[in-house]
């Protein structure tokens, strides 16, 4: 199966290779076909590592383990919906002036940045790690400046900026990280996970403890977590459609998992109580100061993106629980988060397409003028709060349930408290911009293209897929992941 | 010491003319000038009464007292040598300053008060910086008696590339810069009144009270040269006893270190413009607070056991001390060319760092194309690229602070600090205690790094600090994790190079869009 951890790794390449070099119309689809495939190998492989296996090619650099396999599930599936709906999006341009220059840039930095989020979970040490992270970032800075506003590119600049601060400060982490292997490994060794994780046991607990802080400090800066989360909402309500529900669902998750692997180490150097409380602690304020400011959001775009710290701060929550059923709920979070995010990001584009405007205030009736996008817009929304039915709200009832089992009576009743005051916030907006009689004739009525709508669906089917039944091969790979958590050097 | 002083002040002189393409006065100008003087008569300004008269000699006398308090020559105090500690020789210093001072004002004279009252002003802020070098020297042997600190460094030559150490060496230099009047302070043999702080002063005196004046002041440098260098630098090759070979040789070795001194002070006068006035107590303000770093590092710095001295260790501190101090150089500087050539010595340094490391035995030979690609990205290619960016955008090259440069250098002071709190209590793998104190300082450096990137809001100045913080966490890579394989290392800068790119692509967008490269200006997206 190793062949197909490089064909990941190629697949993208050749499709933003394609784009840059051939027709529009052509690069449109190498993107969509090249989503599709890399969605595919990703089950693929992650069937294949569900029961504990260890996959590698390239002399050992490149390597997928279940940990690694949920991560590159969720973006495999974005990467793909978002290359389809990405037809549709970029269809009402096609009048425009340049737009054939302007669509080849766009599909190729698409691609680029898809690749370089399908090589975050196969890195096998932290220094390639770090590098397809601050990979991530760069190229993602290019996608969030493509409309060339004012506002884009003052978006694009602070991200930029924070990210790749807060970068620096996790470089140092897998430097403090790397002396302290020197104690077992040698003073010139690669720093693998494995073998990190293997010698981890006697390594200094005070470098460790650092190594630790300092990553979720600066991985979390892309994570979001609230003090670091400022450049979050500005990328994600000023970057295209596409690339918003790329950012919001696998961009954040990938950081995410860099913090996992430091989590791992930290485990096996017995400090797994102290990893937890940080993650706890960080976790309990982004879900607080997220939701707070969902409620009083005017900008749906805005709004969804601290819907997305909200979530990455239930993500920390169940991970910092402990309990499997908290750690597995947390681990599905991830995917279920991906998919209904990148439907609500979607009918957010769809809504922005037909109206025009990022105001919630200006969007009124969006279930009759636009059949198809009001109500999935609608149901994203619902999903994203925890409705039973949809995929989120398993892993958050699992969260809870670990939580409860741990028991973490604080954190649970955070939890709960602003996950529901965010359910309010989110279904108070999307309600008035879906459930009102429309106003004025200014709003064409149907839908801008098909693609946009069979994007969202693509997504609306997995939300409530994992919903209603959870794949044996999936719970499986959860199972084993959350064991990777739990014992690591096992 | 009372014969070499003109002749030092002769050869800077001389050497500063051929820097400049002039021919400039012979080496030996100063003794001429003097003897020229002796003979002369005196002429007194009208209201001069006896304290006019009295200063040049009380003055002489007191700059000529202090050899015998500090190791000119000796190892060993001179027979006086216990009298005073090093506090005492400053005091003597100030005395005799003082009566210049006294004098100028006697004297009736505009310039001569100008010159006097803006001395007084600067100089009321460099004794503070005296007290906390005293600070550290009395930390570091219990004692402020200048032998026993330069014994103390003999006997454990480590004690010199201790960061706190190291920080103490920049804050006198600058002390040493400030006081003998040398660019960017003062322009010391300049004629134009405008810049004069040291010559206003004597401007009324003549005939041999000018003499002994000038004599004085040459003298006064070369005290100060004498303390920095004997004191401070490098206390070897001094007589141990009073056998005519050995002081000899002391005397040949202190002419070298006061004309290699010399050479530097040169090469910074002819490479800098003079500060405008008000900006003077910046640049007393900087050495004030290397100094206080120094002291607070000194008391906070971490237990790491045994410190042996390594050449790897040495290296590290020293890179990690100057990459720092590069910082708070950007820090101060407000234009963006200069930032660039800052931060460009800065990557130099790093890469003379990794060449260090790996001659020294630590990581292998590797470290060797590490240092090579990274001067030829961080030195080389980075700055010339942005260079050239901003000047074709035609940017301005002006990057003024949103503070005023003494608060940030405290904040920045602060912050070094408390990187050194922060790491005190943390036991890091098996690397020698001595290349790990540079570890705080990189950290702090880190931190500086961020500071300049949120006091300057200007797109190039960012992305500089974002550069610099990059060079701050690799002199910490190198000191603690030299064996870091260089694959990795290399996709490390690989990566650094994309960052840059698309850095410079979003700073064309503002510039374009925007018609400017301020960042103050983006901030439409809130809440």
């Amino acid at each position: 199966m190793s062949w197909a951890l490089i064909a990941l790794g190629l697949v993208p390449l050749i499709a933003a290779a394609l784009s840059l070099t051939c027709d529009w119309r052509l690069a449109r689809a190498a993107t969509a076909v090249a989503g599709l495939v890399s969605l595919g190998l990703a089950i693929a492989v992650a069937i294949a590592v569900e029961h504990g296996r260890t996959l590698q090619a390239a002399d050992g650099w490149v390597r997928l383990d279940s940990l690694g396999a949920v991560f590159l599930l969720a973006t495999g599936l974005l990467y793909a919906v978002a290359g389809v709906y990405s037809v549709g999006y970029l269809h009402a341009d096609e009048q425009t002036r340049d737009f054939a220059r302007f669509a080849r840039r766009y599909f190729a930095l698409l691609n680029l940045f898809g690749w370089s989020m399908l090589l975050v979970p196969l890195a096998a040490d932290f220094g390639t790690l770090w590098v397809t992270v601050e990979l991530t970032t760069v190229i993602s800075a290019l996608l969030v400046a493509t409309d060339r506003t004012d506002a884009a590119l003052e978006a694009s600049w602070k991200y930029v900026l924070i990210a790749s601060s807060g970068l620096g400060i996790a470089l140092l982490a897998i430097i403090v990280l790397y002396a302290t292997g020197t104690h077992a490994l040698g003073d010139a060794y690669l720093p693998r996970f494995a073998r990190l994780i293997a010698h981890a046991h006697g390594s200094s607990i005070d470098a460790v403890r650092l190594a630790f802080v300092l990553a979720v400090v600066g991985f979390g800066t892309k994570v979001g977590f609230v003090p670091m989360h400022t450049w979050l909402p500005d990328a994600h309500s000023e970057a295209p459609a596409p690339v918003s529900a790329l950012l919001s669902g696998s961009l954040l998750a990938g950081a995410f998992y860099a913090i996992l692997r430091f989590f791992q180490v930290a485990v096996a150097a017995g400090e797994r109580s102290f990893a937890e409380h940080v993650l706890i602690v960080f976790g309990a304020l982004s879900l607080i100061v997220a939701s707070l400011f969902v409620l009083r959001q005017s900008n749906y775009k805005r709004l969804l993106a601290y819907s997305s710290i909200e979530h990455m701060g239930v993500i920390a929550l169940g991970i910092g629980f402990g309990a499997p059923l908290a750690v597995a709920g947390a681990l599905l979070h991830v995917i279920t988060h991906a998919s209904a995010k990148g439907l609500a990001f979607f009918g957010a584009g769809s809504l922005l397409r037909g109206y025009d405007t990022k105001e919630i205030a200006e969007v009124t009736g969006a279930g009759t003028a636009m059949p198809w996008t009001g109500p999935m817009f609608l149901a994203a929304a619902l999903a994203l709060c925890g409705l039973p039915l949809s995929g989120v709200f398993r892993s958050e009832f699992q969260i809870v349930c670990g939580g409860f089992a741990e028991p973490q009576y604080v954190g649970v009743t955070l939890l709960l408290v602003f996950v529901n005051l965010a359910f309010f916030g989110i279904l108070w907006h999307a309600g008035r911009m879906v459930l009102t009689p429309p106003a004025g004739s200014g709003v064409a009525r149907g839908e801008a293209s098909a693609w946009l709508v069979a994007g969202m669906l693509g997504c609306l089917f997995v939300v409530i897929a994992l919903g209603v039944h959870l794949p044996g091969d999936l719970s499986a790979l959860l199972t084993n992941a959350g064991h990777r958590l739990a014992s690591p050097a096992r | 010491v009372l014969t070499l002083a003109p002749l030092v002040s002769g050869v800077i002189a001389r050497g500063e003319a051929i820097v400049q393409q002039r021919t400039g006065p012979r080496v030996r100008q100063p003794y001429f000038d003097i003897v020229k003087l002796l003979g002369k008569e005196t002429v007194l300004p009208g209201p001069a009464g006896f304290l006019f008269r009295a200063a040049p000699y009380v003055s002489f006398a007191g700059y000529a007292t202090v050899p015998l308090l500090i190791p000119v020559l000796t190892t060993y105090g001179l027979p006086l040598g216990y009298m005073g500690d090093i506090l005492g020789g400053g005091l003597i210093l100030g005395g005799a300053g003082f009566a210049i001072s006294i004098a100028a004002i006697d004297s009736g004279s505009p310039y001569a008060q100008l010159g006097s009252s803006r001395l007084r002003t600067f100089g009321a802020l460099n004794e503070p910086t005296v007290i906390f070098v005293v600070f550290v020297v009395a930390l570091t042997t219990h004692t402020d008696l200048p032998y026993v600190l330069g014994a103390t460094l003999r006997a454990s030559t480590v004690e010199v590339v201790r960061p706190s150490h190291l920080l103490i060496i920049a804050a006198f230099f600058m002390l040493v810069l400030n006081e003998t009047g040398r660019i960017p302070v003062g322009s010391h043999g300049g004629t134009l009144e405008f810049g004069q702080i040291d010559e206003g002063r004597v401007s009324e005196h003549s005939g041999p009270g000018l003499a002994f004046l000038r004599w004085g002041s040459s003298v006064k440098q070369l005290v100060l040269y004498t303390i920095f260098a004997n004191v401070l630098l490098a206390p070897w090759g001094l007589a141990s006893s009073g056998r005519l070979d050995l002081v000899v040789v002391a005397i040949a070795l202190l002419a070298g270190k006061a004309l290699a001194i010399g050479v530097v002070v040169i090469v910074i006068e002819c490479s800098f413009a003079k500060l405008r006035l008000y900006k003077l107590p910046e640049f007393t303000v900087s050495s004030f607070m290397l100094a206080v770093l120094a002291v607070v590092i000194f008391l906070f710095q971490p237990g790491f056991g045994d410190l042996r001295l390594t050449v790897f260790g040495a290296a590290a501190t020293v890179t990690a001390v100057f990459v720092l101090l590069l910082e708070l150089g950007m820090l101060r500087s407000q234009d963006v060319w200069e930032q660039l050539g800052l931060y460009a010595v800065g990557s130099a340094v790093v890469a003379a760092l990794a060449i260090a490391t790996a001659a020294s035995g630590h990581g292998n030979g590797s470290l060797y194309i590490l240092a090579a690609v990274t001067i030829a990205l961080k030195a080389l290619l980075f700055p010339i690229g942005i260079r050239f960016v901003l000047r074709r955008l035609e940017a301005d090259p002006r990057v003024p602070s949103t503070i005023g440069v003494p608060s940030a250098l405290l904040i920045a002071v602060a912050l070094a600090a408390f990187a050194f709190v922060v790491i005190r209590p943390i036991h890091i793998g098996t690397i020698a205690a001595l290349p790990l104190s540079a570890l705080p300082v990189a950290v702090g450096g880190v931190l500086v790094a961020f500071l300049l990137m949120v006091l300057r809001p200007y797109a190039p100045s960012q992305l500089l600090g974002f550069l610099i913080l990059e060079n701050a966490v690799s002199v910490a890579s190198l000191v603690i994790a030299p064996g870091l394989p260089i694959i990795l290392a290399l996709l490390l800068l690989f990566d650094l190079l994309i960052g840059v790119l698309v850095f410079v692509v979003l700073v064309q967008y503002l510039a374009i869009e925007r018609t400017a490269v301020r960042t103050d200006m983006l901030d439409r997206l809130t809440g």
